[in-house]
């Protein structure tokens, strides 16, 4: 049922990651420096959802990594 | 470190709309991302992703609306709204009639051709679900 990851998608995996990445130091800085307690707990629970999207995205690629291929296929 | 230095002296407004701007770009391309997945699990993936990152923007936007970050749009005017549910009344009517005469015209080609054919493989039940669905949905513009 697994296909191997086509370029196209290691791409948006790739590009998703970094964005991830800016998201959860983003949140962390509004969540240290925020004085509004309502928008400090947002935050502080966002950086950690975006942590899992991060995780979930390295996993995807860790799982595909036997599977692709060594050489160009047609 | 320095861009975080700098961050920090930005009014708290500016630095949740600088999340939720993110938050927006980002539930774009996830949206992007599924449709163009090849991979079934890969695009479920994504598709995860996204209802996740919307789930945050909205709960965000709530937020900052709630503690004034956020001016609300004005709403529209009730003329506005007659005018355009009036004008696409008619391009409705317009489009049902120009669907009956294209079905009246080759009524054999449209029998024959069943909806699970014009998508490759099989269908799954849950695309046979969403297509009721879209159904259901249209009786309520009828």
């Amino acid at each position: 049922m697994m296909q191997p990851v086509t370029g196209k998608e290691l791409e948006y995996v790739v590009d998703s990651m970094s964005n991830e990445d800016l998201l959860m130091k983003q949140c962390a800085v509004a969540a240290v420096s925020a004085t509004n307690p309502a928008l400090r707990a947002m935050c502080a629970s966002m950086q950690q959802v975006h942590e899992q999207h991060y995780q979930a995205l390295v996993s995807k690629l860790e799982q595909h990594q036997q599977m692709a291929p060594t050489q160009p296929q047609h | 470190m320095q861009q975080a230095q700098i961050q920090s002296m930005l009014p708290e407004a500016d630095l949740a709309y600088t999340v939720l701007a993110d938050l927006k770009r980002v539930v774009r391309e996830y949206a992007t991302a599924a449709t163009e997945a090849n991979c079934p699990e890969i695009r479920q993936m994504f598709t995860d992703l996204l209802n996740s990152s919307l789930r945050m923007q909205g709960d965000l936007y709530q937020l900052m609306q709630q503690n004034n970050m956020y001016s609300s749009p004005s709403p529209a005017l009730r003329q506005e709204l007659e005018k355009q549910l009036d004008q696409n009344r008619q391009t409705l009517q317009q489009t049902k009639q120009l669907i009956q005469q294209m079905m009246s015209a080759a009524p054999q080609a449209m029998q024959h051709m069943p909806m699970g054919s014009m998508q490759s493989g099989q269908t799954h039940p849950q695309q046979h679900q969403q297509n009721q669905q879209h159904q259901q949905q249209g009786h309520f513009y009828n």
